[in-house]
């Protein structure tokens, strides 16, 4: 075995622990600890409804459609895996250009530039060349992704021997490994070349700075069998190995603490990746593997998704295959229905762990200038891009969110003081008072805000952050985000204004605002923000309560609330109304779904009675005016709401809406399972959020949760009916549940807590009340009685 | 003079051909001895060789250093000739290709003789164009020139230059009274062949080539074609003399026409002449040869309605293969290899355009892959889409062995899996696969072949089936049960099954075939019937489910019926299938055959 790394000392690694032992405000990229090992290295892969498979690599171009996504919740790369070109697009959550953004354009609102707010880039670009197996001149080539174990792989001929590579993001290793092997005496020959994409030269390593001051940095090596490898300038050169691996690691010198200017000065982020490559490459890939296998698998494990047998004729058919046959057969397809769901939770646990949160397209992008910088959209996105999380069994997943309002929120809070009341802010408050913090549409890594205000966001932000309370009741959670929720509602306390209804009564509305994206700017009462801000006084008061602070402040937003206009229903359109008007000041069939954020993700809208009829018809009514044809978000919370008021049939057609195949850039699934967003005509981009939000709209439809009530199998669509389960499924009130049905009719369902003692378990119309201790469970039978 | 082809030189050439082990290829009219049927010797297969046009054209670095165009000299084309010899002869290549421009200077003024024929520019072919000749045949290679159509206007002289053998007879009466001009470029007056000095003229250009020892002749700038059309740009007389001309002297020189021929002259350009442009030209006139999009990828369009025009004594000629250097080239590895296929398969003539003196290894293995070279000059058919000319696309001919030729194609910008059904080629079960380019046995598949291709990529299979035939069930489109939507009707067609057909199928318009019944669930290969006089997209679906929308090639004309195979999701029992024109136009739909089993 040679290494084509040179030896760095020893000490570096440990200088590097101690300077960032700081238990605040970690890097995201900072010295491991010494990974576990895990003893038994067997998994079976490789034949499960769980390993999508492909018969085509990405090319250059379409890595964003094409590429296959790994990623240890830090680092991420999309791999082309092409059998003479294999290509790493390779970023790191924390790969971000600009900053505060701190000063406001003419209009009151902010700028919203790569340089000025910022955008996600790429980090690196890593290619392996193996000339001789040109795809032209190899044969049987077959792709797999292991959702189980949590990799890429590739297999094809050439003249007889067959060749195999595996491409995995190591958390425990923290870095991403490449392994090429063979059988039938072949043997490797080629280059590797790492590259920066922000014009670094290739090297070997590199580390640079950008003019935001954050650095970054990137190393590789590589290492085989029976060959030799050596450094020849910039590039790794193999020849006639058996074997090979190749690890790449990089990051940057990103710390999430506003107070320490979002950065760790003492952090050389290349010295760190070459130690990390180095360390890593003192084991065999098959320990690598393993040893993140172990890992992946314990954090993937913890959720199981059954939706019935598919046929053997779809078994048969390769992923984008099975894609478009779902499409064109109209025949369900279950096995591929309940693999997306994985799809998004292996997404979920390859992007989301110890760092930031992922934006609009995660750790995955193919070039430096993302639409909408892949930044944090606060009106939409990033709270769908963690509905699925606790759904799904990854709640961990959820603390990159969590963390991240926690660690922006002195800056959000800072700029909302010195700006939102700026006379030019045609959003700013009548009252002439400012509390609290909000956001803007976008937000980005340095406590920055981006485009305009978004005034309700940080309802909707907090709100977010309760619901995992609601599904965890972990208190340490709670303690963190009670800061959020406080000063959300000092913000609306000092922006509510009061008005006078036609009938005289006296109401709290909303200052001049924008439904999100459509209708006039200035708006005022509405019904999106009346609903998240009526949603947040509710959860501050729980959390106020649960956490026994401030309840003399609790009780002055309880009696705001009382306060607060509800909407009503158009007596022209019999819409629920989206502004103070009867009238449709807006697109009919718009994406955003903003003044039924009460249907879900809140639920004070529910068809069980205890909501006005007039109210839930209404919201109904708005919900079938928006349409079905939508795209990827838009039709995943469509799907969401149709769940909530138990309509099956459409719930299921919005899921296999965005099933549909996306062609040439139309809206829909691409060949790797993104979802994809027709921005124009022929031009689709990747927008990761319907990639969770359509696995959240599958769960909602097998079960509803909130504190107290569980209902199963709200909307179970036929084509699931026959038999299935859902196992680990987060439920509101500090439950799991593990639930089996069959021929529509639960079988049995187990009610776990993980902190919750008391619920009501609802079915078809009848309701048992169990009890069950933390950590306990209970297994309900025979609900068909 | 014929007889000036070294007898030598001619034996050496067939030994070497031999012992390669090429036992197959017999360079057509070397071994056919100058006899009348010469026309269908001269092309027998379609030719190879080199052509003057790619670099001349190109302004790729250091091509042209004395201006656009100069690149053609009689230094570069012996360089040419001797490269020719030395590496690719072999393999079948023997001709070189003088095109455009020997006639001319740099600054593109013309020499002609004292009888207004096109005559060497001595800056140019100091040596002239016989020794040029001369210089090829001494290569044991076969000599090609190139003249424009009609009398070009700068050899008019006001009409007063005498034509050669032909006493009385001027440049005035040659062609019409009013000067009208004609061919691609308007570079010359059109000839006027009801004026008996006419032919003389075409007689003279004939002998003068004839004597230098020429064996091919490409006529350029022909119409209907080139552009142009209408009876200002007819030039079917110009052909029609030339290959009176070239029969009467007797002396076998192949006829090509150029370019981009009229599809409804395509039975002249097939009494006439041994090949026909069936495209514009192939070059980019940029910094290289050639380019994907510019315009190598149009000929996957433009071929198929030709096919079956071709076969011994006249092929389609797609242009220069220009694969032979990737940097000078323009494109990928992956694009060469579909050019090189595309033209294999499609018979057309394989001359490449490259500097032989600098093709590089890729380039080598693509021009002298033996496998590959045979596809082009068996005796087999060329090969057309099988299915439509989508993004991926298969192109098949059976051969008279009964295995099948079979091209993958992967147009897009972006890698995919093509696959081709064993029944889209008439038969089910299994069938051994060869891989040409690699000259790999693949093994035995089983109702389907896929494999993994590049963005605009290939593979080039033999397939030897060792299945039974398939068994289609066939509903006509006119059939009463169907359903048609907005303006779609029935229409007589005289070349369609049951003489009818659905047409109209545009901005709506709908056929619905009903009743179309299945065993099994699955997907089936679904053969189309259809007339489309230019290339047409159609989205189809079965039983109301989610289309996918299709391209048909062209069949040429609205008289001509074509197929391709669509694949189509059935449920066991009755199933719909419908052809919607959505917001374009659509094919004229004949009749669809529905395979007895699915794939």
């Amino acid at each position: 075995m040679s290494s084509a790394l040179p030896d760095l000392p020893r000490r570096n690694l440990l200088a590097l622990a101690a300077a960032t032992g700081a238990l605040a405000g970690l890097p995201a990229f900072t010295a491991s600890a010494a990974p576990q090992r895990p003893a038994n290295t067997s998994y079976d892969s490789g034949t499960s409804p769980n390993t999508l498979w492909w018969q085509a690599p990405a090319g250059d171009t379409s890595m964003i459609e094409q590429g296959l996504p790994v990623g240890n919740g830090r680092l991420g790369a999309l791999a082309s895996n092409d059998p003479g070109h294999e290509v790493l697009l390779i970023t790191d959550a924390t790969i971000w250009t600009g900053g505060l953004n701190g000063t406001l354009d003419s209009d009151g609102q902010f700028p919203y530039g790569r340089a000025d707010f910022g955008s996600l880039t790429l980090l690196a670009r890593l290619t392996v060349d193996i000339p001789d197996h040109d795809l032209g001149a190899v044969n049987g080539y077959r792709r797999t992704l292991d959702l189980d174990r949590g990799v890429v792989g590739a297999s094809y001929v050439r003249s007889g021997v067959t060749y195999k590579r595996e491409v995995f993001s190591s958390s425990p290793d923290d870095a991403i490994v490449l392994h090429f092997s063979q059988s039938g005496g072949g043997r490797y020959t080629g280059s590797v070349t790492l590259e920066g994409t922000h014009g670094e030269a290739a090297a070997l390593s590199f580390g640079a700075q950008f003019a935001n001051g954050l650095k970054y940095g990137a190393a590789v090596t590589a290492y085989g069998s029976g060959g030799q490898v050596t450094v020849n300038g910039a590039h790794i050169e193999f020849s006639g190995c058996k074997d090979l691996t190749v690890v790449v690691s990089g990051g940057s010198n990103y710390a999430p603490d506003a107070a320490r200017g979002f950065r760790d000065p003492k952090l050389d982020p290349q010295k760190l990746a070459r130690t990390k490559v180095r360390a890593a490459a003192q084991h065999s890939a098959a320990t690598l593997l393993s040893t993140h296998v172990a890992d992946f698998r314990a954090a993937f494990g913890t959720f199981a998704l059954s939706l019935g047998t598919s046929s053997d004729d779809q078994r048969a058919l390769d992923t984008w295959e099975r894609i478009q046959a779902r499409h064109t057969s109209g025949d369900p397809d279950p096995e591929l229905e309940a693999a997306y769901v994985q799809f998004g939770r292996y997404l979920m646990v390859s992007g989301s762990r110890g760092s930031l949160p992922m934006g609009l397209q995660g750790l995955w992008l193919d070039g430096n200038d993302p639409d909408w910088m892949g930044d944090y959209h606060t009106d939409i996105n990033i709270q769908m891009n963690y509905w699925m999380a606790d759904r799904a069994g990854l709640s961990s997943s959820f603390d990159a969110f969590t963390d991240y309002c926690v660690d922006q929120l002195s800056s959000w809070t800072d700029l909302t003081h010195r700006l939102f009341q700026d006379s030019r802010n045609r959003f700013r408050n009548t009252s002439g008072k400012v509390a609290g913090w909000t956001v803007a549409f976008s937000t980005n890594p340095y406590g920055g805000l981006g485009w305009w205000w978004h005034p309700a966001g940080n309802a909707w932000l907090s709100n977010s952050l309760w619901e995992h309370y609601e599904f965890t009741h972990s208190r340490t959670h709670l303690e963190k985000i009670y800061p959020l929720l406080k000063g959300a509602c000092e913000f609306w306390q000092a922006r509510l204004i009061t008005t006078t209804l036609d009938n005289g009564k006296e109401v709290l509305v909303a200052d001049h605002d924008w439904s999100p994206e459509q209708g006039p700017q200035d708006g005022r009462g509405n019904t999106y923000a009346q609903e998240v801000v009526w949603t947040l006084f509710g959860n501050y008061a729980a959390a106020s309560a649960e956490l026994k602070r401030d309840s003399g402040f609790a009780n002055t937003i309880s009696g705001l609330r009382r306060r607060l206009y509800l909407p009503e229903v158009s007596p022209t359109s019999g819409w629920l109304e989206e502004w103070m008007s009867p009238d449709n000041l807006g697109e009919t069939t718009h994406r955003h779904l903003s003044p039924l954020i009460n249907l879900f993700p809140g639920d004070r809208i529910r068809p069980d009675g205890s909501t006005p009829k007039d109210i839930v018809d209404g919201a109904t009514a708005l919900l079938t005016a928006r349409g079905m044809n939508s795209f990827g978000w838009a039709n995943a919370w469509r799907s969401l709401c149709w769940a909530r008021l138990k309509n099956a049939d459409n719930a299921y057609q919005l899921v296999v809406n965005n099933l549909r195949p996306s062609e040439n850039g139309s809206n829909g699934t691409a060949f790797n399972l993104f979802d994809i967003y027709e921005v124009e005509q022929g031009r689709g981009i990747f927008q990761i959020e319907a990639n969770f939000g359509t696995p959240a709209a599958v769960t909602e439809m097998l079960l509803y949760s909130r504190p107290g009530f569980l209902e199963l199998l709200p909307a179970l669509p036929d084509a699931w009916a026959e038999s299935g389960s859902i196992t680990g499924a987060g439920a509101r009130g500090g439950f799991v549940v593990d639930l089996r049905w069959k021929n529509g009719k639960p079988t049995e369902a187990k009610i776990r807590s993980v902190g919750g003692r008391t619920t009501t378990v609802a079915y078809g119309g009848r309701t048992r009340t169990v009890t069950v201790k933390p950590g306990g469970s209970v297994t309900l039978k025979d609900f068909a009685r | 003079m014929y007889s000036l082809t070294p007898v030598r030189a001619l034996r050496a050439m067939v030994v070497l051909a031999l012992t390669a082990g090429f036992a197959t290829y017999l360079p057509a009219a070397e071994a056919a001895t100058p006899t009348a049927d010469t026309a269908t010797a001269v092309a027998a297969k379609p030719y190879m060789g080199w052509s003057s046009w790619s670099m001349q054209s190109s302004k790729y670095p250091g091509l042209n250093p004395d201006g656009d165009y100069s690149y053609l000299t009689e230094a570069n084309v012996t360089k040419q000739t001797d490269a020719l010899a030395s590496k690719l002869k072999k393999y079948g290549y023997d001709h070189i290709n003088i095109d455009a421009g020997w006639w001319r200077d740099n600054s593109w003024t013309p020499e002609y003789d004292q009888y207004g024929r096109q005559a060497a520019d001595p800056k140019r072919f100091p040596s002239g164009m016989k020794a040029v000749a001369d210089r090829i045949h001494s290569k044991g290679l076969k000599a090609g020139i190139y003249l424009p159509a009609g009398l070009e206007k700068e050899a008019y002289n006001s009409g007063k230059t005498p034509i050669w053998n032909a006493e009385g007879c001027t440049t005035a009466d040659v062609v019409h009274s009013d000067l009208r001009t004609t061919n691609g470029w308007d570079s010359s007056y059109k000839l006027d062949f009801s004026r008996p000095c006419t032919q003389k003229y075409i007689d003279s250009q004939a002998q003068l080539i004839a004597d230098w020892g020429y064996d091919y002749l490409k006529l350029d700038g022909v119409g209907p074609g080139s552009g142009k059309s209408g009876d200002q740009y007819d030039n079917v007389a110009d052909v029609a003399a030339w290959n009176k001309a070239i029969t009467a002297i007797g002396r076998p020189i192949h006829l090509e026409l150029s370019w981009s021929l009229d599809y409804g002259h395509a039975a002249d350009w097939k009494k006439y002449s041994n090949g026909w442009r069936i495209d514009t030209d192939v070059e980019c006139y940029c910094n290289t040869l050639v380019t994907w999009e510019n315009s190598v990828d149009d000929r996957w369009d433009d071929t198929p309605a030709w096919t079956s025009l071709a076969g011994p004594g006249g092929w389609n000629d797609l242009d220069s293969l220009d694969v032979g250097n990737g940097a000078m080239d323009g494109l990928t590895k992956a694009e060469r290899q579909s050019y090189a296929t595309l033209w294999a398969v499609a018979k057309s003539p394989l001359f490449t355009g490259d500097d032989l003196t600098k093709l590089d290894d890729y380039g080598v293995s693509l021009l002298t892959n033996r496998e590959v070279i045979a596809v082009d000059q068996s005796d087999a058919p060329p090969a057309r889409p099988v299915t439509p000319s989508d993004a991926q696309q298969v192109w098949a001919a059976k051969n008279p062995n009964g295995t099948y030729t079979v091209a993958l194609f992967n147009l897009s910008d972006a890698p995919a899996a093509v696959s081709a059904n064993w029944t889209t080629l008439g038969f089910t079960g299994k069938a051994a696969v060869r891989d040409l380019w690699n000259h790999e046995d693949l093994g035995t598949y089983t109702n389907k072949v896929t494999q993994a291709l590049p963005a605009h990529g290939s593979r080039l299979f033999t397939v030897t089936p060792r299945g039974s035939a398939v068994t289609l069930t066939g509903y006509e489109a006119e059939a009463a049960t169907n359903t048609l939507s907005g303006n779609a009707n029935i229409a007589d067609c005289s070349a369609c099954s049951g003489g009818k057909k659905v047409g109209n199928l545009y901005v709506g318009g709908k056929l619905t075939v009903n009743n179309v019944v299945a065993a099994k669930a699955g997907t089936y290969q679904v053969k189309i019937a259809y007339v489309s006089g230019d290339s047409r997209s159609v989205s189809v679906s079965s039983n109301g489910n989610g289309a996918t929308s299709h391209k048909f090639p062209s069949t040429g004309d609205w008289g001509t019926v074509g197929t391709v195979s669509v694949p189509v999701t059935l449920k066991a029992g009755a199933n719909t299938i419908t052809f919607d024109s959505g917001s374009g136009y659509a094919p004229d739909i004949d009749r669809i055959d529905v395979p007895n089993s699915s794939s």
